[in-house]
């Protein structure tokens, strides 16, 4: 069984990548989880997993003609499978954004849960794949009316590729701040899988190139991720079927 | 939006024009605000004619840099349904005016009209950073009278069925157009109909 999750916010400082690997690990108690850096442009992921120093990326695997296989660009940690995302701007330039479908159909077919660290706009065919080739997306905003309105209209891109929503994660949550969750459950159409505290143990993971949950594990946001986790319902779906579905997405190999 | 029949009307003196310009960031007029300890008024008008925000016409009080109260003169809302209003994408044409000590006492007595002391960088400039340096400049009393006020804001626009109706219109057109540029129309869902709830 496979189920392809895209983690998007439609802006930037969302905590979306922090998300994404907690996300991942808590369920990789379960499942078999695989996370993509698919924010070529402005890839951090490999910051957060201590991966700042991989020799091959999924820039490489975008590149027409390389030969790297997928399995060059996969890093076992904590206890996930990454593939992060290079930095450079030659590297992100050089991507064919088309070729991540085959990327992403192979990464299928060897696992349960893929999740996509999606990029923060919405403005080019390479920020949008990863939304158009999800099955869900799991939409991650601040509790604020400029966040809400471009989580909105993530959701609403997501929604004209055909793209589920497995739910809104309200991220930096402050202590004195409203609980909006049922209108904002009605308003998604999708369950508030949770809402993660602002907290000083993030901004530490982050410093110490660790995924929240390995680097404060008994931490309350880390808690609510757990919670935004158990909450998603991983979908049981053929892994040949998805990663067929993948290959035959009706993406053009040139923009 | 939920204007009351009786709802308050903000009387201002006009003061003196400091600054006029139009910005893509409402932050920059609110930090100049706070960094002056201005006491007196910011008017702001959407340049965004998409939605239906040209309707929005806002004015927002400080007192020593402290945003006070929000107030929309075209729905006539006050407070957080005020800034919810005048919360969308930018640019905005923005006038920052002084007035006398003392001038905005009286106008600053209607509760009504009240916004929390970060809730304009917050919802407006969606900026946390100016928004805790607003905080730290806010006297204690208004910290403790309004701790809940940003969030009424956002249910304020959690409610308004016309304005996220219109995010998700423009949105909708948006893709489509793109998926064409892109080449993604094969990918784009069949029809459009189903409405969520609200």
């Amino acid at each position: 069984m496979v189920e392809a999750f895209a983690v998007a916010s439609g802006k930037g400082g969302t905590g979306k990548t922090t998300s994404t690997l907690a996300l991942g690990m808590a369920l990789a108690e379960e499942h078999d989880v695989t996370v993509v850096d698919a924010d070529t442009g402005m890839a951090n992921l490999l910051f957060h997993a201590g991966l700042d120093d991989a020799a091959v990326t999924l820039h490489d695997l975008l590149v027409e003609g390389t030969a790297t296989a997928v399995s060059e660009a996969t890093y076992d940690r904590f206890g996930l499978s990454v593939v992060p995302c290079g930095t450079s701007l030659a590297g992100f330039e050089a991507a064919e954004p088309g070729r991540l479908r085959e990327v992403v159909a192979e990464l299928a077919g060897d696992t349960d849960v893929l999740l996509l660290d999606s990029p923060a706009a919405l403005g080019s065919k390479s920020a949008v794949l990863p939304v158009v080739l999800a099955d869900r997306v799991v939409v991650v905003v601040e509790p604020t009316i400029p966040a809400l309105s471009d989580g909105l209209k993530v959701q609403e891109y997501a929604r004209s590729y055909g793209t589920e929503t497995a739910g809104v994660l309200f991220n930096k949550v402050r202590d004195d701040a409203a609980d909006v969750a049922e209108q904002a459950e009605r308003r998604f159409g999708g369950p508030v899988l949770a809402n993660v505290p602002d907290s000083d143990a993030v901004r530490a993971a982050r410093r110490a190139g660790e995924p929240l949950l390995a680097h404060a594990p008994e931490s309350e946001p880390a808690a609510s991720y757990r919670r935004a986790a158990a909450r998603l319902d991983v979908h049981d779906r053929d892994e040949g079927a998805v990663a067929d579905r993948f290959r035959s997405a009706v993406v053009p190999d040139t923009p | 939006m939920t204007g009351t029949a009786d709802a308050p009307e903000l009387r201002i003196p006009r003061g003196d024009l400091l600054r006029s310009r139009v910005v893509s960031d409402v932050g920059t007029s609110l930090a100049r605000a706070l960094d002056r300890e201005l006491t007196g008024y910011a008017t702001l008008v959407p340049q965004e004619t998409l939605l239906l925000e040209s309707d929005a016409r806002g004015v927002v009080t400080f007192a020593d840099g402290v945003p006070v109260l929000a107030y929309n003169t075209v729905s006539d809302s006050g407070g957080p349904d005020a800034l919810a209003e005048l919360a969308v994408p930018g640019p905005y044409r923005v006038e920052l005016y002084a007035v006398g000590d003392g001038a905005l006492e009286t106008a600053h007595e209607e509760d009504a009209l009240r916004v929390a002391p970060g809730a304009a960088a917050t919802e407006l400039a969606d900026d946390q950073a100016l928004a805790d340096r607003t905080r730290d400049a806010a006297p204690d009393e208004r910290l403790d009278a309004a701790s809940d006020d940003d969030g009424d804001a956002v249910a304020a626009f959690l409610e308004d069925d016309e304005r996220i109706e219109a995010i998700r219109e423009q949105a909708r057109s948006e893709a489509a157009e793109r998926a064409s540029e892109w080449g993604l129309d094969d990918a784009l869902a069949e029809g459009d109909g189903d409405e969520f709830d609200g």
